[in-house]
């Protein structure tokens, strides 16, 4: 018999859309090309409910006309974590699926920032991806800096705070942030896809920039500019073993790489998110190359990542410095896009990935979370005071 | 009993007509996909019902006939209320499905036969404009290559002269004579392929087209399903042999062994070697496409072409001979041959964004041009080779051998990965795969869709993926 696998997308995040789109092209499309598992797909819409439904294996279902309304005609889930994650169509004659093996789609906040890995875990169940710990660091743009740093690797100067600290100390924060050397980036610090980020020249901008930042997270991070700048990105994947795609180099049309050059401008169909917009492999220096190749690997060990992340790189072309912006443990469409040119197919990324993750809870398992203790029986209510 | 219940499909009707039409109307291949198919939920899968004038009538005829049949079984039920009257209805409702295609056909036959005075008319004006037209008449007869030599000799003829052909499809008597009527009258040349399905047909079109010249691009089992022996083929496609006499010149492809060795003693042989004391040499074919030299003495021609394939340089080497004689300069004539292409679904590149090159070769269904192709993939180095084929069809009693025959081929040319399609031709395939120890993955999927939508998962960039043959929906 196969093995089921569920493939979790959409949920409660700004990046809804692009995880239907990475879970489809290309996890539900490789996996079922692959025919070794039952492909079980479960939807998290936008109002946190949760569906299956065979329908929702393909792509074309979420571009159909009035799709949202078809939806509501499937039975809304429930979910047992009962020492094994179990999907329950609920009803008079409820139908239980157990899946095997979770493969995580979901781009963003409750979704790639640590919650479904922690809820998984409590599920004991394998899944594909980094566990909750480098998810939830990887997610928030400024702790991915402290850790980094801490650990000797070059970040560019930064700024960072809540919504209720600028409220309270706006102006300590903008002459922090004025030591910054000019232009800057805002970024909220938890979403991804590029998404409420600008690049600001004067202190107008930059307080519209927070303010825009703030509107879809409670903390910000501003950090300088990079000049004479080269930007790359360099997917990996691996547990112990780690294995690297391309070095590519996004090709700015706009001044800064925004959601729309990742997901809506040009590409086609087929390739899920935009493959056009990029260079690949990057045409810069083979030393710089190099550099990066192992700069994403030690950020990657650093962070304990497993499966597979994009770590992002912004260089000084004069100064040749390399410094570490950001890490993505889901990279929109896995990048699969970079992976092809890499010499790796779609079918060989998704397979190779749900083996590292069944690797990764085989290890786990061997380890030891409980142990007899006799404490208990020592407490008799107040006695135990005594 | 699931495939019975198929039949009240409420596009019956619908696929019926779709399946006459994908059958170009001939009541014995329509026969011949019926009695074969069970279940008619997916028999619309490849293209879409065209609603012509003709398919309309059908569709429309079609329906009320189905619909008056039932009709009239209720009112049976209804007006003989009786435990006969009930049987009578319910071996009617398991019947009419069954009868009615029957039915179909012979609204079909109706439909022929009113058409049968406009049909003449319009023959008889395509008679007229033949027999006055001074343009020189080329007839192209063969199993295969036909359509890749009508684009050659378009291709490079165009260079000084005016030629004209009539679509591919356009290949009846009744299709010539439409093309004909298009006609202004100054062209120079005129090319007519001349298809075969049965006896007669090819000296039926020469005595229509009247060809002043002719080639036969080669013989094989293509349509051996209709014509049940190899013989009846190759004394079919020798009809333009006939047409032509001593005096005509008829050029025949010396690569293929049953049209070679068939051919009339004044026959021009042509082949990627030369032909009659042209000679070929330094023969390179790339991605980029195919160069070679041609001698006569002490004239040379350098020539490249954009067409993928050493078969090619065989019918360049009768188009240049063509071209020569209706006083081409050289000059034009590497200018023609550079401007060949691969047309649509003829080994034609395609590359995307990721980097994977794909060869649509879809529309090659023919055992000699799969040689060709696996020939020429043998000799891509540096890529990664996909061979997606669901096989060949109307191979008869050859399928099993011809089938083996491509497998072994395919491990001769050490193809990395073949993408088969499972029907009742491909296990041959696999059979001749082993037989010839054959190293690559083999990996199966259960219809051309899903494996044409498994490709982009399945490769990587620099990957060169030949799509070969793809089975239209009345085989599949």
């Amino acid at each position: 018999m196969k093995k089921t696998i569920g493939v979790i997308f959409g949920g409660q995040s700004a990046e809804h859309e692009v995880s239907i789109i990475t879970a489809h092209v290309p996890i539900i499309q490789s996996l079922l090309a692959l025919d070794k598992y039952e492909v079980i797909p479960i939807y998290i819409a936008k109002d946190g409910s949760w569906y299956s439904d065979q329908q929702l294996n393909k792509l074309s279902f979420f571009q159909s006309p009035g799709w949202e309304e078809n939806l509501k005609k499937f039975k809304k889930l429930q979910v047992s974590l009962n020492n094994g994650f179990e999907i329950i169509w609920p009803g008079l004659r409820s139908i239980a699926k157990k899946i095997d093996i979770v493969f995580p789609a979901m781009h963003g906040t409750n979704g790639e920032d640590g919650s479904l890995m922690g809820l998984l875990r409590m599920a004991n169940v394998p899944f594909v991806g980094c566990d909750v710990a480098a998810s939830a660091v990887a997610m928030d743009k400024a702790l991915t800096k402290q850790v980094l740093e801490s650990q000797g690797i070059l970040v560019t100067p930064y700024v960072w705070f809540t919504a209720s600290e600028w409220e309270k100390s706006k102006d300590e924060l903008l002459t922090d942030i004025k030591k910054l050397s000019w232009p800057l980036f805002i970024k909220p610090v938890h979403l991804g896809s590029s998404i409420g980020i600008s690049k600001v020249k004067n202190e107008t901008e930059l307080i519209n920039g927070i303010e825009v930042a703030l509107h879809y997270d409670d903390k910000v991070l501003v950090e300088d500019g990079v000049q004479n700048l080269i930007e790359v990105t360099l997917p990996l994947m691996g547990n112990e073993d780690i294995r690297v795609a391309e070095v590519e180099r996004p090709l700015n049309k706009t001044e800064f790489f925004d959601f729309s050059d990742k997901y809506l401008s040009g590409g086609t169909k087929s390739e899920g998110a935009n493959s056009l917009y990029s260079e690949i492999p990057a045409n810069i220096d083979d030393n710089l190359i190099n550099q990066v190749k192992e700069l994403g690997k030690r950020t990657f060990k650093i962070l304990g990542c497993t499966g597979i992340v994009r770590v992002d790189f912004l260089i000084n072309k004069s100064s040749g410095k390399i410094y570490v912006n950001e890490v993505n443990t889901l990279p929109g469409s896995l990048y699969h896009h970079n992976w092809r040119k890499a010499g790796v197919s779609n079918i060989e990324l998704v397979e190779n990935l749900v083996i590292l993750a069944e690797q990764h809870f085989t290890a786990r398992q061997r380890l030891t979370f409980s142990f007899q203790s006799d404490i208990l029986k020592k407490v008799s209510g107040s006695k135990m005071v005594k | 009993m699931k495939n019975w219940i198929t039949r009240y499909n409420p596009r019956y009707v619908r696929s019926l007509v779709y399946m006459m039409q994908a059958s170009e109307y001939s009541i014995r291949d329509f026969l011949s996909w019926y009695n074969r198919t069970s279940d008619f939920n997916h028999i619309e899968q490849r293209k879409k019902l065209d609603f012509t004038l003709k398919a309309s009538v059908l569709f429309l005829g079609g329906g009320l006939l189905l619909i008056t049949l039932y009709s009239s079984l209720i009112i049976l039920l209804f007006s003989v209320f009786n435990i006969l009257g009930l049987l009578f209805f319910l071996i009617g409702i398991v019947l009419i499905p069954f009868i009615f295609p029957y039915l179909f056909i012979c609204l079909l036959v109706i439909l022929k036969i009113l058409q049968l005075p406009l049909e003449w008319i319009i023959i008889q004006r395509g008679r007229k404009i033949i027999s006055e037209h001074k343009a020189l008449k080329i007839g192209i007869a063969g199993s295969y290559g036909k359509t890749s030599m009508r684009e050659m000799l378009k291709t490079v003829l165009a260079e000084s002269k005016k030629v004209a052909a009539p679509p591919s499809s356009y290949n009846t008597v009744l299709g010539i004579s439409k093309f004909l009527q298009t006609l202004k009258g100054d062209e120079d040349v005129l090319l007519f392929e001349l298809g075969e399905y049965y006896p007669g047909d090819i000296m039926r079109l020469c005595k229509f087209t009247k060809p002043d010249l002719g080639i036969v691009t080669g013989i094989n089992e293509a349509h051996l399903s209709k014509f049940k022996s190899i013989d009846k083929t190759v004394a079919t496609i020798y009809e333009i042999s006939d047409w032509l006499g001593q005096g005509r010149p008829l050029f025949v492809n010396g690569e293929n062994g049953l049209a070679k060795n068939n051919a009339p003693s004044q026959s021009q042989i042509y082949s990627r070697d030369g032909m009659g004391k042209r000679k070929v040499s330094n023969a390179t074919t790339t991605l980029a496409g195919l160069d070679f030299k041609v001698s006569n003495g002490e004239e040379e021609l350098n020539l490249h072409s954009n067409l993928l394939g050493m078969h090619h340089i065989g019918p360049l080497l009768v188009v240049l001979q063509i071209a020569l004689d209706l006083g081409l300069t050289k000059e034009q004539i590497v200018e023609g041959v550079s401007k060949t292409k691969p047309f649509e679904h003829r080994l034609q590149p395609v590359y995307d964004s990721s980097g994977v090159i794909t060869l649509d070769d879809s529309y090659n269904g023919n055992p000699d041009g799969v040689k060709a192709v696996i020939d020429f993939l043998g000799h891509l180095n540096g890529h990664r080779r996909f061979y997606v084929t669901p096989g060949l069809v109307e191979m008869g009693h050859r399928t099993e051998e011809v089938h083996k025959e491509i497998g072994i081929w395919l491990a001769q040319a050490k193809i990395e990965k073949v993408v088969l399609i499972k029907n009742s031709v491909t296990h041959f395939i696999e059979s001749g795969l082993r037989e010839a120890k054959y190293s690559g993955e083999i990996i199966w999927f259960d219809n051309a869709i899903k494996a044409y939508n498994s490709l982009p998962n399945l490769t990587v960039s620099g990957d060169v993926v030949l799509l070969q043959n793809d089975w239209p929906d009345q085989y599949a």
